[in-house]
């Protein structure tokens, strides 16, 4: 999209280039003026743009503006009402998921009076890697990022770590052994799967075939896995009968729903290891006829996912609290700011979310 | 003479108006990023050290506490120096992270040491430690908390953050090279992005195969050199599907660009490759030259070459002529096929470059590297003045584009300016840096 906007943009400087708009006079007259007024016009519109554009963004002065004394002789700080500014970058702001976590993290800094920004690496970890050495440039208070990669973010760990800025991962952790991390603070996704396993068995009333629709690349999903299998392992009359990748994805899910019920048809239920896959395999369920018969419990909390469980399509989801692992970071950076040591990994419980809880859910129509 | 010189700057500016562009930009972040601050290093350590020997009472002692970190190393060592100086002894030197620094200082009342006096750094005094033990332990009630008084520093200027700038154009810019020559030459090319994903990916995979964490020098820069080799062919290969088969070079490029994420991804199976040893990261994160990063003398050096190449040699003329008029051109007897092919090649190569520096800044390759890196590439040749529809451009016009576009970006997150506007303003700014040099490029025309 932005590509065709440039090239529109040059397509139009290319034209006005060869006279051909001052043909157009009659449609706009300032063409027809005199070819330096255009232009000066022109550069005074284009200043007023640039120039518009940045104090447009500079509203809330930066608090170092505010604070101090002006004086430049060594005269004793006054109370310091604001503690700092805490630099965050997300994986992306496009996922409902981290803009709730954002904002929570904007108001948990507020009431213990730290600035927090936020930022994105939008999936680019070069990107993140920028913003990391802009928080460092900046001298921020503290650093908490999730990570858009894993590994690659440990360079910029480690950067941070020797200018001696303190940092915090929320949701995803690093995993370069070098790079120091105070604390991390994530959804408990082991305990979510154990969860969910226990839904299901209370869905089929203990007896039966499942099967799980999973994406085994990323590791937050092989906990969820690990802790579903533990549970029906207790269970010798419930049997596990597929295990088959839908990459996490609502269309590849539908399909290797679809082959699943094909092989299976007496399934008892499945567990989608997020709400993309559980709406994926609502879809096959729903294409063979056997909602309700076929219980389904997914995973993240989406709110299409509540609207399905309200309907009857999928009997539990796993909800994770992105509002809650914000906050805690936040408050985590507080506590470490202030001196007390805080623990290296925080992991927030997941809860189970039925149809009685979509019922009294406001936010559903 | 005079007006000798005057159509010389004339020139410059209608050139390079965007260098105008830039310099402004560059002054209106500085001024917006200028703020009060504690002095570091030396002079903030002995405008302290003054300070404090004038708050001591007889026969007290001081406390220093720092950061981790060389700032704070700096700092302790140079105030240190300049209290023994001033003939105040120095009852404890703290460092370290804020609960370490508490459990530490919270411990010497128990040992009978009286703390009337702490001094500290800036960034120190702003903890909220400070407050917390103040109200919750009565032994430093009275405690005075020194740091330096301030003083008045742009963020954007500091030497830091310039380096920062540079460190963060070098892939874009050095892409952009190449991207500069084939728009020269009327084409485009939107694979750039997945090319660097996959050099990346090839880097990280042939120092795993050569030895990981244990791979020499020589295997080093031999996966760089095969990476990138790799990707200059798949370069030639799209460049021989435009010039011989004449397939539009959006389509090639865009198949080219599926092709090659698709087979960055096969190789590392979807996951980063991170078995590289710490010497790599020389290329991205060392510095040799004035304190600069090595990928940003790299990047010079190439747009030397390239500037030479584009103005001093025939075949760098040939990509003018064959963006300008292919027809006359290959009348005139300029090998079309030939000049196409060379400019992919060229694209595809610093496209590798760029992979091989962005494994080395983050000691791993993924195959999610370079997302839309195309776009940038091509917004940063645009801006810096080259022509979509061929035979007009300078590679040096495409460097003030790069810049253009980091220093807006590292100018918003300096000023927080919150992501999803950053994104609006990124457009707004570069639509009207390009209004900008148009104008001026119209008027500088007409005076000529």
């Amino acid at each position: 999209m932005l590509g065709c906007f440039y090239f529109l943009l040059s397509e139009a400087a290319e034209w006005w280039d060869r006279g051909i708009l001052h043909n157009v006079t009659s449609v706009i007259t300032i063409f027809s003026a005199e070819e330096r007024k255009v232009q000066r016009r022109l550069s005074v519109l284009a200043s007023l743009i640039l120039a518009g554009a940045i104090f447009g963004c500079n509203q809330s002065p930066s608090p170092e503006a505010k604070k101090g004394d002006a004086t430049t002789s060594p005269t004793p700080k006054a109370e310091v009402k604001q503690k700092g500014v805490i630099g965050v970058s997300l994986l992306t702001m496009a996922n409902p998921f981290f803009k709730v976590m954002g904002d929570a993290m904007q108001a948990a800094g507020g009431k213990i009076d730290f600035t927090v920004n936020i930022s994105a690496g939008e999936m680019d970890a070069a990107r993140q890697k920028d913003q990391v050495n802009d928080f460092i440039a900046k001298k921020v208070t503290a650093i908490v990022l999730s990570p858009v990669d894993s590994r690659s973010i440990g360079t910029s760990i480690l950067e941070a770590n020797k200018a001696g800025i303190p940092v915090f991962t929320a949701d995803i952790g690093c995993l370069d052994p070098v790079a120091k991390v105070v604390s991390h603070i994530a959804t408990d996704n082991y305990g979510g799967g154990r969860l969910a396993g226990e839904a299901l068995v209370k869905a089929i009333g203990g007896k039966g075939t499942v099967a799980i629709i999973t994406h085994p690349e990323v590791e937050s999903v092989i906990l969820r896995a690990k802790g579903f299998k533990e549970v029906i392992a207790k269970y010798p009359d419930i049997k596990i009968v597929a295990e088959l990748p839908g990459g996490g994805q609502r269309d590849a899910s539908f399909k290797t729903a679809q082959d699943i019920l094909e092989k299976h048809p007496d399934l008892n239920g499945i567990f989608a290891i997020n709400d993309p896959s559980a709406l994926g395999a609502v879809a096959a369920i729903e294409k063979a006829g056997k909602i309700g018969t076929i219980k389904v419990v997914g995973f993240d909390g989406m709110p299409e996912a509540k609207q399905a469980i309200k309907a009857g399509k999928i009997y539990a989801d796993i909800v994770q609290y992105p509002e809650k692992i914000g906050e805690m970071t936040i408050q985590a950076v507080g506590r470490f700011m202030a001196g007390e040591t805080v623990p290296a990994k925080t992991l927030i419980p997941a809860g189970t979310y039925l149809k009685s809880d979509a019922d009294k859910d406001a936010s559903l129509k | 003479m005079t007006s000798g010189i005057r159509t010389a700057v004339a020139r410059l500016a209608g050139q390079y108006g965007m260098l105008l562009v830039l310099a402004v930009l560059c002054l209106f972040f500085a001024w917006a990023t200028y703020h009060e601050e504690s002095p570091t290093g030396q002079a903030g350590a002995e405008l302290l050290a003054e300070w404090v020997a004038h708050e001591t009472p007889k026969g007290e002692v001081v406390v220093i506490v720092t950061p981790t970190g060389a700032e704070g190393d700096e700092f302790a060592a140079h105030l240190t120096s300049a209290l023994t100086h001033e003939g105040v002894t120095i009852g404890a030197a703290l460092q370290g992270d804020p609960p370490t620094v508490r459990k530490a200082l919270e411990a010497l009342p128990a040992k009978g040491q009286h703390v009337p006096l702490i001094a500290t750094t800036g960034d120190c005094r702003n903890w909220s430690l400070w407050d917390a033990l103040q109200q919750s332990n009565s032994a430093f009630a009275a405690t005075k908390i020194l740091a330096p008084g301030s003083v008045r520093r742009s963020t954007f200027l500091t030497a830091s953050n310039l380096r920062n700038i540079a460190d963060q154009t070098a892939v874009i810019a050095i892409i952009a090279v190449g991207m500069t020559m084939v728009i020269i030459t009327g084409g485009i090319d939107l694979s750039v992005g997945s090319l660097l994903a996959l050099s990346a990916v090839l880097t990280a995979w042939l120092i795993q195969r050569a030895g990981g964490e244990r791979a020499n020098g020589v295997a080093l820069l031999g996966s760089c050199l095969v990476a990138i080799v790799l990707c200059g062919v798949v370069g030639g290969f799209m460049g021989w599907l435009t010039a011989r088969l004449k397939v539009p070079p959006f389509i090639v490029t865009l198949a080219g660009m599926q092709i090659a994420s698709g087979m960055a991804f096969i190789v590392s199976h979807g996951q980063s490759l991170y078995d590289i040893p710490a010497s790599f990261t020389w290329l991205g994160r060392g510095t040799t030259l004035f304190a600069l990063p090595n990928a940003v003398v790299l990047m010079v050096a190439i747009y030397l070459v390239a500037h030479l190449f584009m103005t001093r040699t025939a075949l760098g003329r040939t990509l003018y002529a064959v963006g300008g008029n292919m027809e006359a051109s290959r009348l005139s007897g300029v090998s079309i096929r030939k000049t196409l092919v060379l400019v992919y090649v060229v694209s595809a190569l610093m496209a590798g470059i760029g992979g091989v520096i962005t494994v080395s800044q983050l000691k791993a390759g993924a195959p999610i590297y370079g997302v839309m890196y195309e776009m940038y590439v091509i917004a940063a040749v645009v801006v810096g003045g080259t022509s979509l529809t061929g035979g007009q451009g300078r590679v040096f016009g495409t460097l003030i584009g790069a810049f253009v576009i980091a220093v807006i970006r590292n100018g918003m997150n300096l000023m927080d300016v919150e992501p999803y506007t950053q994104k609006v303003l990124l457009g707004v700014v570069i639509l009207g840096a390009v209004l900008i040099d148009i104008s001026r490029q119209r008027r500088s025309k007409h005076t000529a």
